[in-house]
């Protein structure tokens, strides 16, 4: 039976069978979403092994200490933000127990008082914090910069000798100071929308009584202009002149007009059947070289066989993407130009676009991958450029790149020309995500175009450069990587169809 | 009729609060952001896991509008100052970490090196003032 010393990390959520009751689907699928973003990750990240996941929480071994303790703040510290966009009663928190111990190992568990002591601290622990014994403790108080309260010596069940244990404080001022902060906004915050809401309904009554003044002042001319209001295209051409003479006069009563008018549903929901699709530009394939010797991340040059595909001619457009959102699909309505390109999207939103498409059309839209994006932004070239080996002006929005720097960024895609493909924006205005899991070389890269899923899919490639960044992300071969679910303000992307 | 009026412009005037405080989060009261790992002045062979301090403010998700907290930026060999007005730059070296994380596993050409530490709000904004760590030098052999 072999035996071994190793820290042991017990996690469990607070208040589970809670949770369960106020939504069973809900939780459960939140809960599974935490252990394999969240708890998988942090455990590999500190060189730990996840031992099992029960329902409602998991059990760890580490070789040291120091880790162990550190991933329990990780998580800990994570689980905040998670919980911070949720009403309370939905918030999981984790109760987290750290001991030091000696186990008995076997293929699927681990046994031995070390365990059940790990799992009494995790039992008294408070929900979000970590208790650890004396033994972790001795083991990390000079090498782990944070706090340490003792909670004495305290009596576990089916222990013989107490346990020392200490509550781990990774930030004990800004605990405190944040709950206290949380409150006090929260009621700024009320009485900020009381106070709204109170000015608005002020602000209403007297437009409302201004209106009528008006009304018996103009007669027929204003109360046209209200009746037009609904549908200004076929009201306007009767009394222009007269509507803009009332709101000149009376520019309050005007006002309860405008969320009138945007209250109603956007033309392209209210249309339904007809989706706008994008323009898609077909390619034929073929083999080439992929890479460059210019970044690590871009070696080694490899040969990719294309099979043939579409392209989308532009990336996404706010319009596009729009169409999605009022499909209640997209999480978020863009307030961008029609034809400016979708920014502010993560690698999951464009995900979530794509399968939109893709289901409503019947059609197989779906992320470029990797090797398809080089492909199709070379367009048969190997230079370092698509229009050769030196940086020639105005040919792509990047920092430095054009004389667009004073013009609101990003411009709308089409501004530039484009590469022998016909594909425009294939290369500085936004930074544009593909399927591929992020890989920092391409060592083991797949051969034959398709998109390189394993490896570390807490962050995906992104592809193009953006108007923020210098004349080296133009280049095709060029590529990064972000965090798979975060937002930034520079990040869109193009679609693709299998042919 | 009139309530759904009076609730939509309400709604806006809230939303219209709401986009004015976008920007300049103020910083937690004596929020400091610092290197647990390497230390000013190390020398390290190959790649090391950095890692990031922060006190009197808490970690949280980029997007994740929390209150006195905020995400981890690491800026390598950045030698322009830092514009408050934008929100940090994403390249090689400003590494990003919005989904929360406190280390990272940095790899370096053989050489001289300065790190720094930055710690943006939810859209990736500095805080007001900046939450800006001490510059450090590390060697890498």
């Amino acid at each position: 039976m072999p035996r071994r010393l190793a820290a042991i990390v017990a996690g469990d959520i607070a208040g589970y069978s809670r949770l369960m009751e106020i939504d069973e689907d809900g939780t459960h699928g939140r809960v599974k979403r935490i252990v394999r973003d969240l708890i998988e990750p942090s455990i590999v990240e500190h060189d730990g092994k996840l031992v099992k996941t029960t329902g409602d929480g998991f059990l760890a071994i580490f070789d040291s200490p120091v880790e162990a303790v550190r991933c329990g703040i990780v998580i800990q510290q994570n689980m905040v933000g998670r919980n911070a966009s949720l009403p309370k009663n939905h918030w999981i928190e984790y109760r987290i127990g750290v001991n030091l111990g000696d186990i008995i190992i076997e293929a699927d568990d681990i046994y031995g008082d070390g365990v059940n002591i790990a799992t009494r601290l995790e039992g008294i622990a408070e929900p979000g914090e970590v208790y650890i014994s004396g033994g972790i403790y001795e083991q990390i108080k000079h090498k782990l910069v944070c706090g340490y309260e003792s909670l004495g010596d305290r009596k576990v069940k089916n222990i013989t000798d107490p346990v020392r244990v200490y509550r781990v404080l990774p930030d004990a001022a800004a605990y405190n100071g944040a709950r206290k902060r949380r409150e006090t906004a929260l009621i700024f915050l009320l009485s900020l929308t009381l106070m709204i809401i109170g000015g608005g309904a002020l602000w209403y009554l007297l437009s409302q009584f201004s209106t009528r003044g008006t009304d018996r002042a103009s007669g027929a001319a204003s109360s046209q202009a209200t009746k037009a209001s609904p549908q200004p295209q076929t009201a306007l051409s009767g009394a222009p002149a007269t509507q803009q003479a009332a709101s000149n006069v009376q520019p309050l009563a005007a006002a309860p007009t405008v969320p009138q008018v945007s209250s109603t549903p956007s033309p392209i929901t209210s249309g339904a059947a007809a989706i706008h699709e994008p323009e898609m530009t077909p390619l034929l394939g073929g083999t080439f070289a992929m890479g460059s010797n210019e970044d690590i991340s871009e070696k080694p040059v490899h040969h990719v066989t294309i099979k043939p595909f579409a392209i989308s001619k532009y990336p996404i457009t706010v319009r596009e993407w729009n169409e999605c959102a009022g499909a209640k699909v997209c999480t978020f309505v863009a307030t961008g130009k029609d034809d400016a390109p979708i920014t502010n999207v993560s690698w999951s939103d464009a995900k979530q676009f794509v399968a939109w498409l893709a289901g409503a059309t019947q059609k197989s839209y779906r992320l470029p991958s990797e090797a398809e994006w080089e492909y199709a932004a070379r367009g048969d070239t190997q230079t370092k450029y698509w229009w050769g080996d030196q940086l020639k002006h105005g040919m792509a929005n990047c920092k430095d790149c054009t004389d667009a720097a004073g013009a609101e960024q990003p411009v709308k895609v089409g501004s530039f020309d484009p590469n022998p493909f016909g594909l425009y924006d294939m290369g500085g205005g936004v930074d544009q995500w593909v399927e591929d899991c992020w890989h920092k070389t391409y060592q083991g890269a797949p051969s034959d175009g398709s998109p390189w899923s394993a490896g570390d899919c807490n962050s995906h490639v992104i592809r193009s450069g953006s108007w923020r960044n210098d004349a080296t992300y133009v280049r095709p071969a060029n590529r990064d990587n972000y965090d798979t679910n975060v937002r930034y303000p520079t990040h869109g992307f193009r679609i693709a169809l299998s042919r | 009729m009139k309530i759904t009026r009076l609730v939509i412009l309400s709604g806006m005037l809230t939303m219209l609060s709401f986009a004015v405080q976008g920007q300049d989060k103020p910083a937690g009261k004596n929020a400091m952001v610092y290197f647990v790992w390497p230390q000013n002045g190390a020398t390290i062979k190959g790649g090391f896991w950095c890692r990031f301090g922060l006190r009197n403010m808490g970690v949280t998700h980029a997007g994740d509008d929390y209150p006195n907290s905020g995400h981890h930026h690491l800026l390598i060999d950045v030698k322009e100052p830092l514009n408050s007005s934008e929100p940090i730059p994403s390249d090689k070296s400003h590494l990003h970490f919005g989904a929360g994380q406190t280390e990272a596993r940095i790899e370096l050409p053989p050489g001289k090196h300065t790190l720094q530490l930055v710690l943006g709000d939810a859209k990736h904004y500095p805080f007001n003032p900046p939450i800006v760590s001490e510059k450090i030098t590390i060697n890498v052999k």
